[in-house]
């Protein structure tokens, strides 16, 4: 592998790392050309719909289908009972640990449905009405259950059990008796209590917040092909066409390889599309019509039915000296785990304080199991809810000892070599530089108007590496292709054609990148956890670095000198010594040759990326406050984030901004709203309320570059550090325009309003 | 039921298709056309992702039944572009960054071209107002708002050449 | 070689914190902690990442001749 590259000094002068050329997908989807789920058609595909439950607890007493069988142009019901039985098995597919009993009862309910749209039965006929109408043709007897939809209420002795078999975890002794509560994490060290006493101020509060939706615009889509021989084919959109092939594989006891999985562009995802939903159904749907079958959500579907980031109740209590030093801190919080146990408190542990070096802490999480669907990622999982108590209450500090914010968090910054939560230590992060970089931004220091006020909060996420196969290919005319099995969610393809051309000196448009399908390249992890420009990017110059030496190698054996005479400049091959030295050859001028050599030019590299480090941020958000109203207005954002280096500015940006928009929308407006028979109110983009541009300023993106010494250009994750910051950074700037701290979430008009006006 | 047989023009071409009476024009569009470009994220007509143009008003697709488009003239993102030339707010959008996952880019394309046809030098607010209708989720909108501001410049320099 | 197995997995597992192994490799370590603890095989891999010294190894096969110090810890999953 690479051997860990020197960025001491000036940043180096690269060709293409750092430019913005426009992406090689660009035209395609400014043209409506780019294909994504359910642009994708198969030749006599049927259109499958699926059946879902009213209730949100209930027993399957027997599901008739027979009716629904008969309507003429319906071709295939499938129920869970079609899967085969499975074994327990825990596996890590995507980007978390789930049992494929539970994925596969999440796609097609057995015994029992859990919440309010858990999928019951699913139809493939000949045109959407059709199916339509078959699933209206089904009859579900269900014995309804009481039901569970609150994190304190699924914890209380006489709640509603979701599972019998599910015993907490982490706890001494163990457990004799099931319980909603399916993971508990405790880490920490000192003696906490002793040392809040000690403290001059104690800031302390609940906070508290539903779920929210990763909200990504495009539904759910897939087209399954399922062949009497058992081969399959499946096309969907999807973070990781990998995982998708793992998890169907595995729901339907067959053989990896006889699924081949294309993935379609992609309309976002945030983690959300990291797991399967459909792909299973329309599998059988596909086996038993023996016609291709696509499944689509509706939009209700996707908010009834997919996985949102959990819902939180957090309680903090952080305490300073008068100094402003930090000396203790305990935050226990629980989180919604939602129908089935997926969501690993050990995030929520690992990302509350470490960004603090405090000497006697204690964080406590735990995941609860309730009548609503499974929580899925979002975006640095598990983050933003306890770093928005944790910013909050670290805000109060200041407040209330007079201190400066930036200062504050400096005075207490972890920084390299100081330990997490967990004990091990910081690598080379950019914190510090981040909390500089703000102090020094001319946001900072500007002026603010009436009911306006500023607020600052920071955070971090731990990244990843993790395994990608990249293959870079000579065609024959000396320009270049990259293939890999990283699905492009945010111009990710652009950042590895730079890559290839900056190892390989040639032009950006010399070099073009594919995302092949799992039959057509190595494996590779999903595109999420903010591991792609890192693993992918190092897989890719790993890969073009080989591409280079065996050209070398080529030019050299043509040439009949030793390898080490000849040297690779911008896209030539030159002898640089002996007999021959002064001879050049251009990579378009071997090319056409390669074949009558030794062969076709093309290198894989399959790695498991190791040396990725975290991103850290810090934003600074102004509001303006109406105080008739309660209605919060962003009036200035800025978001500092320590990236590493930025390959392509632009993209990088870009995540930054759209992370900073979706935590203004986590912040302001975004929340689950039940009703009284555990049914979802608001399942639809009118009354789930996300951020639209008139709601916004434009976002500055500060992106500070402390490179990765592990990584060819230096490159750290920054997908999923910019939604952190933004909650508490919104409350803190409401805090400091009205005096009043908002603990709970969504800050509404209706609640600053009540809060302003000390109204219930 | 029998279906309904629509003929209207699409992207300056007389086109006609066979429909279910229920089917929005964003079905025929994608189903029975294969115009895939326009698309479907919410079906209620409040994400603006299947927005087309209808003689010459901006509508969600999804909220016109495909037979109200009998005789009448429909725009859609695969129209925008004159043959392989890009509209400068197509152009605009590939240079500044502007999508980045893609998929709500061609309901923000129709929408912003209808805003440059009315008003060719809008202010950010006005953009940002005329595009509430469009969500995005990936880009926070800062690129895409600079992208329409410096396709209307664009645009204006071209009716006024120097 | 100091084994510091962080929670959940202390009590879940072992019913302690700190273990007395000492493994060629994280594959040899696993398999040390499962005759330990059955099970804890089943889980390893999808819900534990190990750090090595301080930094995070997902080569198992790594030798650990040199290794002062292994803590095992919940893995992060993103999104």
């Amino acid at each position: 592998m690479n051997a860990p590259t020197k960025f001491d000094g000036a940043k180096p002068a690269y060709r293409h790392v750092g430019t913005r050329p426009v992406r090689p997908d660009g035209v395609d989807k400014v043209t409506g050309k780019a294909l994504y789920g359910t642009d994708f058609k198969a030749p006599g595909m049927l259109w499958g719909a699926v059946l879902r439950s009213p209730h949100p607890h209930a027993r399957i007493l027997s599901i008739d289908a027979r009716k629904a069988e008969a309507l003429p142009g319906v071709h295939a019901v499938a129920t869970g009972k079609d899967f085969p039985t499975l074994q327990s098995l825990v596996m890590h597919v995507g980007e978390g640990a789930s049992d494929i009993v539970d994925v596969a009862r999440n796609c097609l309910a057995l015994d029992k449905v859990l919440y309010e749209g858990h999928a019951v039965a699913a139809v493939a006929a000949v045109t959407p009405e059709i199916a339509r109408e078959a699933l209206a043709l089904i009859a579900v007897e269900y014995e309804e259950l009481p039901f569970v939809l609150g994190l304190e209420d699924a914890l209380a002795p006489d709640a509603p059990l979701l599972h019998d078999d599910v015993f907490t975890k982490g706890v001494e002794p163990k457990p004799d008796k099931p319980s909603n509560a399916s993971m508990r994490v405790e880490m920490g060290s000192g003696d906490v209590e002793a040392a809040l006493a000690t403290a001059a101020v104690v800031a302390s509060g609940r906070y508290t917040m539903e779920p929210v939706h990763q909200g990504y615009i495009e539904p759910h889509a897939c087209v399954a092909s399922w062949n009497a021989d058992g081969q399959a084919q499946i096309w969907c959109s999807s973070q990781g066409h990998f995982a998708v092939r793992a998890l169907t594989a595995s729901v339907l006891a067959i053989p990896q390889a006889d699924i081949r999985v294309t993935p379609l562009e992609i309309g976002g995802g945030f983690g959300g599309k990291t797991t399967i939903y459909l792909e299973p159904v329309a599998m059988i749907l596909s086996r038993k019509s023996g016609r291709p079958v696509r499944l689509a959500m509706t939009r209700e579907e996707v908010f009834r039915a997919t996985g949102p980031a959990p819902g939180a109740v957090i309680d903090v209590r952080i305490g300073a000296a008068e100094d402003g030093t930090l000396l203790a801190a305990d935050v226990e919080f629980k989180y919604h785990s939602g129908a089935y146990p997926a969501v690993d408190a050990g995030a929520g542990v690992a990302s509350a304080i470490g960004h603090y070096r405090i000497p006697a802490a204690r964080v406590v999480g735990t995941e609860v199991l309730c009548n609503r669907p499974a929580a899925k990622a979002y975006r640095a999982p598990g983050a933003p809810q306890v770093n928005f108590a944790v910013e909050s209450a670290i805000d109060e500090l200041a407040v209330r000892l007079g201190l400066d914010p930036i200062e504050l968090r400096l005075k207490n910054a972890s920084g390299e070599g100081d330990p997490q939560t967990s004990g091990v230590p910081w690598g080379k992060i950019g914190w510090t530089q981040c909390l500089e970089a703000a102090k020094a931004h001319p946001h900072w220091s500007a002026p603010l108007g009436e009911n306006q006020g500023r607020g600052i909060a920071g955070g971090y996420w731990g990244n990843y590496g993790g395994p990608s196969t990249v293959v870079v290919s000579l065609a024959e005319d000396g320009s270049f292709v990259v293939a890999t099995g990283s699905p492009d969610i945010g111009g990710s393809r652009a950042s590895m054609a730079i890559m290839a051309a900056e190892v390989l000196e040639v032009p950006y448009e010399q070099v073009r990148c594919v995302v092949a399908d799992t039959a057509s390249i190595g494996y590779s992890m999903v595109t999420g956890g903010s591991r792609t420009t890192f693993a992918t990017g190092k897989a890719t110059v790993e890969a073009a670095t080989q591409v280079r030496q065996l050209l070398c190698e080529r030019a050299a054996r043509m040439w009949n000198v030793p390898a080490e005479a000849v040297e690779w400049r911008e896209g030539t091959m030159h002898c640089i010594s002996g007999e021959k030295a002064g001879t050049s050859i251009s990579v378009a001028r071997i090319a056409p040759m390669v074949a009558h050599m030794g062969g076709p030019v093309s290198c894989v590299s399959a790695i498991n990326a190791n040396g990725w480090l975290p991103g850290f941020g810090l934003h600074i958000c102004d509001v303006e406050v109406d105080p008739e109203t309660g209605h919060v207005a962003i009036v200035r954002y800025t978001a500092v984030q320590d990236v590493g280096t930025a390959i392509h500015p632009d993209y990088v940006e870009g995540q930054v901004q759209g992370g900073a928009v979706q935590g203004i929308g986590w912040a302001l407006n975004e929340t689950y709203i039940y009703d009284h028979k555990g049914r979802l109110d608001n399942p639809g983009f009118l009354d789930y309320r996300m951020p639209v541009a008139s709601d916004l300023p434009m976002v500055a993106a500060v992106l500070v570059e402390v490179p990765n010494p592990d990584h060819p250009y230096g490159v750290k994750g920054v997908g999923e550090v910019p939604i952190v910051p933004p909650l508490a950074a919104v409350a803190n700037a409401i805090h400091a325009a009205t005096g009043k701290r908002l603990k709970s979430l969504p800050m509404a008009p209706d609640r600053v309003f009540a809060a302003l006006h000390g109204c219930a | 039921m029998s279906r309904l047989h629509v003929s209207a023009t699409v992207n300056g071409d007389a086109t006609d298709f066979l429909c279910d009476p229920s089917a929005s024009l964003l079905d025929a569009l994608r189903d029975q056309l294969g115009l895939t470009g326009s698309k479907e994220g919410c079906g209620s007509g409040d994400c603006g992702a299947c927005t087309v143009m209808l003689d010459g008003e901006m509508v969600c697709s999804c909220l016109v039944l495909a037979a109200e488009a009998q005789g009448r003239s429909v725009r859609t993102i695969e129209g925008v572009a004159e043959g392989s030339v890009l509209h400068p707010v197509q152009q605009k959008f590939l240079e500044h960054a502007a999508l980045q996952c893609g998929f709500c880019t061609p309901g923000f394309i129709v929408a912003a071209k209808a805003l440059l046809d009315r008003n060719p030098d809008p202010t950010e607010s006005e953009v940002r107002y005329w595009l509430a209708g469009n969500l995005c989720r990936c880009t926070g909108y800062d690129k895409i708002v600079r992208a329409v501001l410096a396709a209307a410049a664009d645009l204006r320099q071209e009716r006024t050449p120097a | 070689m100091r084994i510091v197995v962080m929670p959940p997995f202390d009590k879940e597992f072992f019913g302690t914190d700190r273990l007395d192994v000492v493994p060629a490799n994280l594959f040899d370590l696993v398999d040390r902690l499962d005759a330990l603890a059955p099970g804890f095989a089943a889980i390893a891999q999808p819900r534990v990442h190990f750090a090595v010294d301080g930094v995070l190894e997902t080569d198992w096969a790594r030798p650990l001749s040199d290794a002062r110090e292994v803590i095992l810890l919940p893995r992060v999953g993103g999104g």
